[in-house]
């Protein structure tokens, strides 16, 4: 009864505001705006948004992170006008200022490392003697080589490495002249015949744990 | 009667010889299309406090809150922006467009006309839901122009490249239709589908439509305005543009078509005073402090009882614990807030695809259109800005905002800086108006695609242009039912019919009457 009186009191204290009050800043109050954007697309806590392509970034390592989100802002990576993903990634770069970017690569590496669930479907076997040629770099494991500039890989959505092992091959990912890294991934997955061949080394990769 | 034709075999017959838009034309006289519809009376059952977690504040969400609060439910609205209404979104001074990349703080003159409606900005007679709530909250409403003749067409293609009066063009092109028709109507299979008396009703007609002479000809007519006199002296009629010349452009898809009630572009469509989020702070203003702003959801678990949503807020991670959810979060950013949805569920989220929408729009100097007798409408533009809209009030005021683009598919305005954007508005808005530059101050634009927490704008089911699939309507019909009873997906994500409020509201009332059969048929 005492919810049924409050709720009576709501209305009629509700009915005696003004039809129309100052719209912005009533109800809504602008903060300091910073650049941590990135879970609005990145998911949760880096997790990975499938629906807006945008992979995962918990667990990422910050050199990585932080080479790529440069490339982003340099023009290095995202400027091909096939790599629809990147395209869209790259004005969200663009503005980062180097203390933006640490920032962001110091936040990122505070999310708990979850590996992210399978979604495709590719022959493991042929995968796993496709994957030889990436083990030199990415590690045995698919758990990366700072050393060598090769991120980790086991965890990550499977569905992100399909498209950026699709544009190496195709060019719209390394093809940057300042892209050392990047231009050597391009010849590797060169390795790999079809789509089908990129399909079974990253059903491979799904079976790995950093 | 002999020779008797059916609804269906004229609307036919109009398709073979005068194309798509005769037809809807026709069927709208006809009654095949959408006319008026009764807004939901909303009766829930009065209700001792079970709790309701509401997820965004879209104008689903606040219609539900709105309802739920006054039937006695205690809601709570969890929002990750700064403000209140999703795409119903008004900028004016002071406003700030969060868009990822492209931050950007309004500076225009502090004046109660002067606003954009970046997102939803026009209401039609139809859409009686939203009327009823703008009613009931006492938002005021004014009429919005959506045509006006005097407006422009602008193609490089068509006469130079210098644009067209509305006026000039679609008296023209109505013209030779509607000679064509009335050729076609000496055509044996035709004229034999009517009867005499039927041909010469729908001659009288033709002739009346496309202001043909005796002989059945389009000649010009001064429905284009007067070449010369016409008030003191006899008016001259001006010069015919020539059919040929009129299918340069395909512009006639657009000008020809503005008027249509069913789609919600007629040409009497209305706007609250001051801006269409008056209609958000409605709603927000009564529910007060219920709503927690910068308060994004990180987690949304259905329980058997309930629902649980975590959501963060000043850096703290907090628990809803709710009898029930109603989620508006757009679909494609459910996909990245873990959750405990049905598979089938999750699929039909991630199927939906995020839609593309791009808006700007400046302060104008001085209202230079109604110096070329321009007091609101749409003029049409063949480059990727689209449209230009003038707005219809404050009519002879100092100065006024101008809808500078919208373009509906986002064309790549997305990827483009602010100052490119700007270039782009300007550059295709002189073609229009010579003077447009130097009456441009401070324009403001809008990608939907990367505003923060939002990233899209009105969601698209059909992959295909010829309309649902089956496996789109399971999917839909999937999303419709609340997950365990508990969890109602509502917005425009949730109808058949998205980008407009009316489709958002109905989705909510759809969800509080599946909720109030369950509340009433529970033990008591």
């Amino acid at each position: 009864m005492k919810k049924l009186l409050t709720a009576t009191t709501l209305i009629l204290s509700a009915l005696c505001l003004p039809a129309v009050q100052a719209a912005e800043g009533d109800v809504g109050v602008e903060a300091a705006m910073d650049d941590r954007y990135c879970t609005t697309c990145h998911g949760v806590e880096g997790i990975g948004n499938m629906a807006v392509e945008a992979p995962r970034l918990a667990g990422m390592e910050s050199w990585y992170l932080k080479r790529q989100l440069e490339n982003f802002r340099a023009g290095i990576r995202g400027t091909h006008e096939q790599d629809t993903q990147g395209i869209a990634m790259r004005p969200m770069a663009t503005k980062l200022s180097g203390e933006s970017i640490e920032d962001i690569v110091a936040w990122v590496g505070s999310w708990e490392y979850v590996p992210a669930q399978a979604t495709i479907e590719g022959d493991i076997n042929q995968g796993r003697s496709a994957f030889q040629s990436c083990a030199a770099c990415h590690g045995a494991n698919a758990e990366g080589n700072e050393a060598l500039g090769a991120p980790a890989l086991a965890g990550q959505n499977d569905w992100y490495m399909v498209t950026q092992l699709k544009n190496f091959r195709a060019g719209f990912r390394g093809a940057h002249p300042e892209d050392t890294y990047g231009s050597q991934m391009l010849s590797m997955s060169k390795a790999l015949g079809d789509d089908r061949a990129v399909i079974n080394v990253v059903s491979y990769i799904n079976t790995l744990v950093k | 009667m002999t020779n008797p034709v059916s609804r269906r075999e004229f609307l036919n017959l109009l398709g073979a010889y005068g194309g798509t838009s005769a037809v809807l034309r026709a069927g709208a006289a006809l009654g095949f299309m959408p006319s008026s519809s009764q807004a939901a009376e909303i009766s829930l059952r009065a209700n001792n406090g079970k709790k309701v977690a509401i997820l965004g504040t879209g104008i689903s969400a606040l219609t539900t809150a709105w309802e739920l609060t006054k039937a006695g439910y205690d809601c709570t609205l969890l929002e990750a922006s700064h403000r209140p209404g999703g795409r119903m979104f008004t900028v004016r001074a002071g406003t700030v467009i969060d868009e990822i990349g492209n931050y950007q703080r309004c500076e225009w003159d502090d004046d109660p006309h002067l606003y954009f409606n970046a997102g939803a900005a026009r209401i039609p007679s139809i859409h009686s839901s939203v009327l009823k709530y703008c009613k009931e909250l006492e938002v005021e409403l004014q009429v919005f122009v959506n045509e006006s003749k005097t407006a422009w067409v602008q193609d490089d293609a068509l006469n130079g490249g210098k644009p067209v009066r509305n006026t000039d063009y679609s008296s023209s092109m109505q013209g030779f239709v509607s000679e064509m028709l009335a050729k076609s109507l000496g055509n044996s299979e035709v004229n034999s589908s009517l009867t005499e008396s039927e041909s010469e009703t729908l001659l009288g007609m033709l002739r009346s439509f496309g202001d043909l002479n005796e002989d059945m000809l389009y000649k010009g007519s001064v429905r284009a305005g007067y070449g010369s006199g016409g008030f003191l002296d006899h008016g001259t009629k001006k010069d015919v543009i020539a059919l040929r010349d009129l299918l340069k452009t395909r512009l006639a898809r657009n000008v020809m078509v503005t008027t249509q009630e069913g789609t919600g572009s007629g040409p009497l469509l209305m706007q609250p005073v001051g801006g269409m989020d008056r209609i958000i702070y409605a709603f927000a203003n009564r529910l007060g402090n219920r709503i927690k702003f910068r308060a994004p959801v990180t987690e949304v678990m259905v329980k058997d009882d309930g629902v649980e949503v975590a959501y963060e807020q000043n850096g703290v991670t907090e628990l809803l614990k709710a009898d029930y959810c109603f989620n508006c979060i757009p679909s494609h950013l459910m996909s990245g807030i873990p959750n405990n949805f049905p598979t089938e569920y999750t699929e039909a989220l991630n199927y939906i695809r995020r839609g593309k929408a791009y808006k700007a729009a400046f302060q104008a100097k001085e209202r230079f259109w109604e110096k070329e007798n321009i007091y609101g409408g749409i003029t049409w533009v063949n480059a990727p800005i689209q449209q230009i809209w003038y707005p219809p009030h404050n009519i002879h005021g100092k100065k006024g905002v101008v809808l500078a683009a919208y373009n509906f598919g986002g064309a790549n305005y997305t990827e483009m800086s602010q100052e490119d954007r700007i270039e782009d508005l300007l550059k295709h808005g002189e073609k229009v108006h010579p003077n447009y530059r130097q009456m441009a101050e401070k324009p403001m634009t809008i990608a939907w695609h990367r505003m923060n927490h939002m990233l899209g704008c009105a969601p698209r089911w059909a992959r295909n242009r010829g309309g649902w699939s089956e496996k789109e309507e399971q999917m839909y019909e999937t999303l419709r039912q609340p997950v365990n009873g508990r969890h109602y997906l509502i917005g425009d994500q949730s109808t058949q019919h998205s980008a407009w409020m009316e489709s958002a509201i109905q989705s909510a009332h759809y969800a509080l009457a599946d909720l109030d059969q369950r509340v009433r048929s529970e033990p008591a």
